[in-house]
């Protein structure tokens, strides 16, 4: 376990190290000049003047060696200073802090739903594999899977916002404006999350305990709380995990569409306004949040599965 | 556990006939697409904008007076080629990456799984956009942005085939028989896993199709003057309460497909199951 824990915790420092370098070098990579890419980005000029160029790049050291630069970046990064966003010119920590918040609410909301829904679904739907609920959950899973978000979104917005008149169009301020965002992203994890625990409880409704629990005389509903779910949900909970880091960053359509001030907003606007500092920040939490939930999610089912011990080298 | 997955797939697999069918129409009709589409999709009709759907356009035009029914034609083109295209790619890295793992064993395979672990849990959302932020749009950003990390489940799967194989005794036969390492993955291990990959590849394909138009929705796929499905739905989202066919089409568009081809690759799974 302390082996475990040490090797785990060099590759996420060292993949940590390696997504901030590759950040970093996000100007070099794009092979333009830095500088010039600076100002045009703030006065959205092609024409730009040598002397303004090489003046900020003096100002910038931007004429030092690579790896000066980086360390110096890297030292300001771990104080938690990602430098001043291009475009509106304030720390671009606080823009990305705030992000991660409100993209965490939605995610967390999302998968809240999602697993509330998707784990008595599924577990029904092991009881009788191949009858007719079975059936029907398995082709609603496919339709909800093939289903795009940016279209859904849309239609809710047009039948629930602008017929209706039951719910806001957009925004992520009050309860009543985060149901159309929540119920449109929390469709396609639900769907995953129900196949899992489909599968995963098909596997251990025929282990032998289960049997001997019901010729104890114990009910189905105890049987499958006591014994069922108890075994049963840990690759939901290691999905669940998975889906927590993807929707971190990666709920971009949902955000733009209700105009939800998230992470995958800002990274989309970082994008479109090619504002480096905010892209830089971006990628390395985002990044930084997937490895490190990864990582908890396997010390996690580790400590709670002994069996996992064993087997983990033989994988 | 053998009981209960019997008892999901004693049935004869629902509806490949039928998916297999609707995926061969989209096909051929996205092949054909200039020649099937009644009218010119780029020309403009301003005078008859937002026509409702007619004998003349079948579904109507749109906020310029184009009509819907041939834009939808040519639009899927774009979506649904970027999207096999690297599916193609990220099957042929998966399944050379899963082979050389389970063949070369020992920390190369572990090094190679971890990474694996790692990747998958990226969004590839957020992938697309650090690729647009380095290389710009374009299709060739889109291809390489989409398989950068979907390769992943593939090499994950092909692994566990490949080790299950190389314990077969036709691999043995054959390593005594002197076949070189080339001829044994070649000939024995890929053409006896490609199945179950390749229908997972068929399973993914509705995901990368609404990523791509995802992209488009968001201006950062195709570009103007192209157009594909998810670049006429953010085109026609101002309109919808107005003309919502403009954006039920090409929503309907999407979902039809990524459903045809998941259906199918769901039945291949589940034909294989069987055996």
């Amino acid at each position: 376990m302390t082996r475990f824990l040490l090797l785990r915790g060099l590759v996420l420092i060292a993949m940590l190290l390696g997504v901030s370098m590759l950040a970093f070098a996000i100007p070099w990579l794009q092979g333009g000049d830095p500088a010039r890419a600076i100002i045009q980005a703030r006065v959205a000029d092609q024409a730009v003047d040598q002397t303004a160029i090489e003046g900020l790049r003096a100002q910038l050291g931007l004429d030092r060696p690579f790896t000066a630069q980086y360390a110096h970046w890297l030292g300001d990064v771990l104080h938690g200073d990602f430098g001043l966003s291009f475009t509106s010119r304030t720390p671009v920590a606080d823009a990305v802090g705030h992000a991660l918040m409100i993209s965490a609410l939605l995610a967390v909301s999302a998968l809240a739903v999602a697993f509330i829904i998707a784990v008595p679904l599924g577990t029904i739907a092991a009881l009788r594999p191949g009858g007719l609920f079975d059936g029907t959950m398995t082709l609603l899973t496919q339709a909800v899977v093939a289903l795009p978000e940016y279209w859904l979104a849309p239609v809710g917005i047009l039948v629930f916002a602008l017929h209706l008149h039951l719910l806001p169009s957009a925004g992520f301020t009050s309860p009543s404006s985060m149901v159309l965002p929540v119920g449109v992203l929390a469709l396609r994890p639900m769907a995953y999350l129900l196949r899992v625990t489909r599968a995963s409880m098909l596997d251990v409704l025929a282990a032998p305990y289960i049997t001997a629990a019901r010729s104890r005389g114990l009910g189905m509903t105890r049987t499958l709380l006591r014994h069922g779910l108890r075994n049963g949900i840990l690759p939901v909970v290691t999905l669940l995990a998975l889906w927590l880091a993807g929707l971190m960053g990666g709920s971009v359509v949902i955000e733009v569409i209700f105009a939800i001030p998230g992470m995958g907003r800002l990274m989309y606007e970082a994008v479109v306004d090619k504002d480096l500092p905010m892209l830089q920040a971006g990628l390395v939490c985002i990044v930084g949040l997937a490895v490190l939930i990864n990582t908890a999610t396997d010390t996690l089912a580790l400590a709670i599965n002994p069996v996992l011990r064993g087997a983990r080298g033989g994988r | 556990m053998a009981g209960a997955e019997a008892a999901t797939t004693r049935r004869p697999p629902p509806g490949v006939w039928v998916s297999g069918a609707v995926t061969g129409v989209i096909v051929l009709a996205l092949l054909f697409a200039p020649l099937i589409a009644p009218h010119d999709p780029a020309r403009q009709d301003l005078l008859h904008r937002f026509a409702g759907p007619s004998v003349l356009h079948w579904l109507g035009t749109d906020h310029l007076g184009r009509d819907e029914w041939s834009r939808l034609l040519l639009g899927g083109r774009f979506a649904v080629s970027i999207a096999a295209l690297s599916l193609v790619l990220s099957l042929g890295i998966g399944v050379l990456v899963g082979v050389l793992a389970a063949r070369a064993g020992g920390w190369l395979d572990e090094a190679i799984m971890r990474l694996v672990d790692l990747l998958i849990s990226f969004p590839d959302v957020v992938v697309a956009l650090f690729m647009v932020a380095l290389m710009g749009t374009g299709q060739a950003t889109l291809v390489v942005a989409l398989t950068v990390v979907s390769w992943t489940p593939f090499a994950r799967m092909m692994r566990g085939l490949a080790r299950d194989i190389y314990h077969r005794d036709y691999v043995r036969a054959a390593e005594i028989l002197g076949c070189s390492r080339w001829f044994i993955i070649l000939r024995h291990v890929i053409p006896n896993a490609i199945r179950p990959v390749f229908a997972m590849a068929l399973l993914r394909f509705g995901h990368k199709l609404i990523v791509v138009g995802g992209l488009s929705f968001l201006g950062l796929g195709v570009q103007p003057p192209m157009s594909d499905w998810g670049s006429m739905l953010a085109e026609s989202r101002r309109y919808m309460e107005r003309e919502p066919m403009l954006v039920l089409a090409p929503g309907l568009a999407i979902f039809i497909t990524a459903l045809a081809v998941t259906l199918l690759g769901q039945g291949l799974d589940t034909m294989r199951d069987r055996r």
